[in-house]
């Protein structure tokens, strides 16, 4: 005869369910529920359903436009993400230096004087390529809209 | 193909949004154009004036710019039809001009004949205009006690509103302080408080626990504001302090002057929703003489219905499907609890237990209506 089993550790018996805690918890929750009811106003949902209501529309406005979603997939790119945050850094830049750059004197020789800058050179270079891109993109415009006349 | 609708209430603004919407690709290619003529530059909520006469709404709520609700493609343009020359397959417009077509959608609404009945447009007050429910308010917020009585002439859009009306009387003298003081009676023309056999069912024990007085099979023939009678076709007599009436409707005078249906309904296939006898034009709304409710919601599915069908034909050659009958409509029991109503040709309404919950729904959807008519929800 083995006193096995007598030595085994007892199986761990399920905990009695605790009815009690239970339906106490549920109480809560619906008082919680209940509290929340009595705290709201028909002003409140209106004002909640507006907003809900607005942001909606607004969304769907976004989704369907499909000139921002394209804008979207222009931003999504690493080099125009690199293009906007030099763009950024350089405007900061140029308000720190304006700012505390003695005024200009105006006249022929000031003019002179900036334009043999270096930089001003790049700037007039830079302005005149974004020039040439931008006309083109524009007469593109251009050509689509007098299409849509032309089909409707 | 040209699509034009006329009429920028519920039904129009949403068949020519979701038309919008199905058709975008074939109106970027310049295949089609959608035009809608209205005969207002703003677009108004209709079921809110009923808060405004209990002074739960402002009037400024009830209203958005009609262009601000359509999608960009539509060309919208303020001038009403005068002349519907359906055989041609074109319009006139009060400016002067022509819009011709290939599909037409009418949706015209309906109006108030306070007129028809003798002494109800002096003797009664109604909410089923902006001044008629801001009137309302101040006589409501003006009465001291006496009888409140309540008298219904068909047909009206809103087969609800008179019993919703009642509730809300009662909830409003309550909060005043004075319902002790105050009799509400309760008038209407069939055998039954209201014509839908479960409304009723549900209504008559409500009226009776709220204290609710009601006449049934009286059909209002004159009122005699300066003795304060109403006098009905059945030969009964009843004395008001304050009258409330919900007036009788007629569809739009555009649609009787060019006699296209008796009381300015149009005859209309009550499936397909187009007009009797001509295919490409469509009715919608207050304006058909379907047999459902003339309500914003019947609109509302009737021109989901109408975009999804000209959209399929425009596509495929073939429309989709059929109308069904659907309406849904809240029910307000007071200011606090509301149920509703859902039914079509087929189902009949089984209403439920009036709760907050509902009642929220009902305050959340009057927000978000102007979701529902850009053709979002």
């Amino acid at each position: 005869m083995s006193n096995l089993t007598e030595n085994a550790p007892a199986a761990a018996s399920p905990a009695p369910p605790n009815y009690a805690q239970e339906l106490e918890q549920l109480a809560d929750l619906a008082l919680l529920v209940a509290s929340a009811r009595d705290a709201m106003s028909d002003e409140m949902v209106a004002r909640l359903a507006r907003s809900f209501s607005e942001g909606v529309a607004l969304l769907d406005r976004l989704t369907r436009n499909e000139g921002l979603m394209r804008l979207l997939q222009v931003l999504d790119r690493p080099e125009t993400q690199h293009l906007l945050l030099g763009f950024s850094k350089a405007l900061s830049q140029m308000s720190r230096e304006v700012a505390i750059a003695p005024p200009a004197r105006g006249g022929i020789a000031g003019i002179w004087q900036l334009v043999r800058e270096p930089g001003t050179q790049e700037a007039l270079r830079s302005l005149s390529v974004l020039g040439q891109y931008w006309s083109e993109s524009m007469r593109e415009l251009d050509r689509q809209a007098t299409q849509g006349r032309t089909s409707t | 193909m040209k699509i034009l609708v006329v009429g920028g209430g519920t039904g129009g603004t949403i068949v020519a949004n979701n038309l919008s919407r199905r058709l975008a690709r074939e109106i970027r290619a310049g295949k089609v154009v959608i035009t809608m003529l209205s005969a207002s530059e703003r677009h108004m909520y209709q079921p809110g004036l009923l808060y405004v006469a209990f002074g739960q709404m402002s009037p400024d709520e009830l209203y958005r710019d009609q262009a601000s609700l359509l999608e960009p493609s539509i060309a919208f343009h303020v001038d009403p039809v005068t002349n519907f020359d359906l055989d041609q397959n074109r319009v006139r417009t009060q400016s002067g001009s022509t819009h011709e077509y290939d599909i037409l959608v009418i949706a015209t609404g309906s109006r108030i004949v306070p007129e028809e009945i003798p002494g109800l447009a002096e003797g009664a007050e109604h909410f089923f205009t902006e001044e008629g429910a801001l009137r309302l308010h101040k006589r409501l917020m003006q009465f001291e006690g006496g009888t409140v009585a309540l008298t219904v002439s068909i047909p009206h859009k809103c087969p609800v509103a008179p019993v919703e009306a009642m509730f809300m009387l009662h909830d409003f003298f309550k909060a005043r302080g004075i319902r002790d003081k105050v009799r509400l009676r309760y008038h209407y023309p069939v055998n039954h408080v209201h014509a839908t056999a479960n409304v009723a069912r549900w209504a008559k024990p409500e009226f009776d626990e709220a204290g609710i007085e009601y006449e049934t099979l009286f059909n209002v023939k004159e009122i005699d504001p300066a003795r304060k009678v109403i006098h009905s076709e059945e030969g009964t007599e009843v004395s008001y302090d304050l009258l409330i009436a919900i007036p009788p409707h007629r569809g739009m005078e555009v649609i009787e002057q060019n006699k296209l249906g008796d009381g300015g309904w149009i005859p209309t296939d009550r499936y397909k929703l187009t007009m009797d006898g001509h295919d490409n034009v469509y009715v919608i709304g207050d304006a058909t003489n379907v047999p459902v409710s003339k309500t914003g919601s019947a609109a509302h599915y009737e021109a989901e219905l109408v975009a999804e069908n000209v959209a399929s034909f425009i596509k495929t050659g073939a429309p989709g499907r059929e109308y069904d009958g659907r309406v849904y409509c809240f029910i307000e029991a007071g200011f606090d609890r509301a149920t509703y109503n859902s039914f079509d040709y087929v189902n009949l309404p089984e209403l439920k237990r009036p709760t907050k919950s509902v009642h929220w729904f009902k305050v959340a959807y009057n927000q978000m209506y102007w979701t529902t008519v850009r053709g979002v929800l």
